[in-house]
């Protein structure tokens, strides 16, 4: 899987290039290039239907890629964050458990003493989401902002560079919902982690992303890099109007940018 | 002991070297199928031990219609060991290669195991009259004795499944309950989930052969769905449905015993009823619960 390493892929966790994505041969978008760097905040938007999750799950590795070269840096960690809605209500466990169970990578689990050695590292990532108090509280009892900090703290005890995380805003308000870009915003500096979160929340994804993807089969749209250049792009500008979302460059807003 | 006197706790342990073998196998396969029922009732997935332990019992129909039927006492192939675990292994992978969408076609391949399995065990019953006996002990667990060498192979397997089951442990949680995360940080989730299968197939046609489908199908069930409401992690959760387990197989041994009960009723209705207090003891904390959230703020 040689790829020519650009400029533009130096120092790159994960590269993509020409990546096509799709089920039994047919590809649902257009190939895509784009990489993913220490420090960057990523969103992956795109309207229902759009084919985000099958690239999400080829970028994780969780889904066969059709076409093109997709590469991650040598040694680079990614740890992803599932839905919360994925997960079962009737599973026991307390956030310790919980964050815990992240700890382990490929056959560390065989380690009988792994987790003991890592316990300061897991109150460490509890305390780095501001939920150290939780520790011992029932995971199942949590309101659902704390729940996805307990599950930020469990990606973060493997050491990742790369964080990924889906949907992690969905049912809750408004305050929660900043509370969550805020907690990613802090990690992403203090920890130089790379960070890329899908989510449905166009608006508030803008105010805090650098890098954006968009999706959008209908169009046959399929475009990733800085946010000023996607947003700058004819699909997302019509799919966006009217939507709230104010280009960051005043120029392309007044040209119709704004959505 | 007369015929009308009640047996007592004493006179079972006076009479151990005669009930060590049945009693032992009953705690045994109680922690060994509570262990592993902890994955197939958090999972989703009781149907699953019913349908394999059937699965298994006409494997042992048949490998009894082969000696009689068709003069192969002889033969190794027609052992009712091999019998079990072909069947269950047949029928695991029939689960395994389920590939529909969200795992849709699993429910109607349960219930094919499980009527195909009951059904054929029932018909292959009366074509082999001497060993009926044997087919109502597979069927429902009324066996009040157990074969040294089914004790140590019953042994064996279980000290086998559940060191590397303990060992794996949190891997093997992780394939099962966060499996697209697991596979992430690079966990071998395919070869965990295979080895948990794998175990789930081996332990229920090895268990089914010594004490019968139904308690193997409520030891699989019933422990599990106890200590899953009260201990505070899977993990704990695995250990405490083993005890409970082991408790409920040698208890029921000991009930059946002491109440002239059949083996496996017995059995299950001990787990049964330590089950149910669980149950019942969760009422009162969740109406406290909901009371106290209905109350108005002071």
């Amino acid at each position: 899987m040689a790829m020519k390493t650009g400029p533009e892929g130096q120092g790159a966790l994960l590269r993509v290039e020409g990546l096509r994505v799709g089920y039994r041969g047919r590809a649902l978008l257009p190939p895509m290039t784009f990489a993913i760097r220490p420090g960057d905040l990523w969103g992956l938007i795109g309207p229902n239907g759009s084919g985000k999750t099958t690239l999400l799950r080829t970028l994780l590795g969780l889904h066969p890629r059709l076409g093109g070269d997709m590469e991650r840096g040598a040694g680079v960690r990614v740890a992803y964050v599932p839905q919360r809605g994925d997960l079962d209500a009737a599973i026991p466990g307390r956030v310790l458990d919980v964050v815990l169970e992240g700890v382990d990578r490929g056959w560390s689990f065989l380690d009988p003493l792994g987790t003991l050695r890592r316990r300061d590292e897991v109150h460490r990532a509890l305390e780095d989401v501001g939920a150290a108090a939780l520790a011992h509280q029932r995971f199942r009892e949590l309101s659902e902002g704390q729940k996805q900090r307990v599950l930020v703290a469990g990606a973060l005890v493997s050491r990742p560079d790369l964080l990924v995380l889906d949907e992690p805003t969905s049912a809750m308000d408004h305050a929660g919902e900043h509370a969550v870009f805020d907690l990613l915003e802090t990690l992403r500096t203090s920890r130089r982690l790379a960070v890329l979160v899908v989510s449905h929340h166009t608006a508030l994804l803008m105010e805090h992303v650098s890098h954006l993807a968009f999706v959008d089969r209908e169009c046959g749209a399929a475009v990733a890099g800085p946010l000023e250049d996607v947003a700058a792009t004819p699909c997302f500008r019509a799919h966006f109007t009217g939507r709230g979302f104010e280009h960051p460059d005043p120029a392309v807003a007044a040209q119709g940018g704004a959505a | 002991m007369t015929g009308n006197e009640v047996p007592t706790i004493a006179q079972f342990f006076d009479a151990w070297e005669l009930f060590q073998y049945p009693a032992m196998s009953g705690a045994i396969a109680g922690a060994l199928m509570g262990w592993l029922g902890v994955y197939v009732v958090l999972g989703r997935m009781v149907f699953l031990s019913a349908a394999l332990s059937q699965a298994a019992g006409l494997g042992v129909a048949l490998a009894f219609w082969l000696q009689i039927g068709w003069g192969m006492a002889d033969s190794p192939l027609a052992s009712p060991w091999v019998g079990a675990t072909v069947l269950t292994v047949v029928a695991t992978l029939l689960l395994l290669a389920d590939r529909s969408p969200a795992g849709t076609r699993r429910e109607a391949i349960l219930g094919f195991a499980y009527l195909a399995g009951a059904a054929g065990t029932l018909a292959v019953g009366t074509r082999i009259a001497a060993e009926v006996h044997d087919i109502e002990s597979l069927l429902f667990g009324s066996a009040v004795a157990v074969l040294p060498d089914d004790f140590r192979l019953l042994a064996t397997v279980a000290a086998v499944i559940l060191a590397i089951h303990a060992w794996g442990s949190r891997g093997m949680i992780q394939a099962a309950f966060s499996p697209d995360a697991a596979r992430v940080r690079g966990l071998p989730v395919g070869a965990l989930r295979v080895v948990l299968f794998g175990s789930v197939a081996l332990a229920i046609s090895v268990c089914t052969r010594v004490v019968g489908a139904l308690p193997v199908f409520a030891l699989s069930v019933l422990p599990a769905a106890a200590a899953t409401r009260l201990a505070p992690s899977v993990r704990w959760s695995l250990w405490l449905a083993a005890g409970i387990g082991a408790f409920a197989g040698f208890a029921g041994y000991v009930a059946a015993f002491l109440w002239s009960l059949p083996v496996g009723a017995s059995q299950t209705l001990v787990a049964a009823a330590i089950t149910g207090v669980v149950f019942a003891a969760e009422v009162p904390i969740a109406l406290r619960a909901r009371w106290k959230r209905a109350r108005p703020a002071a």
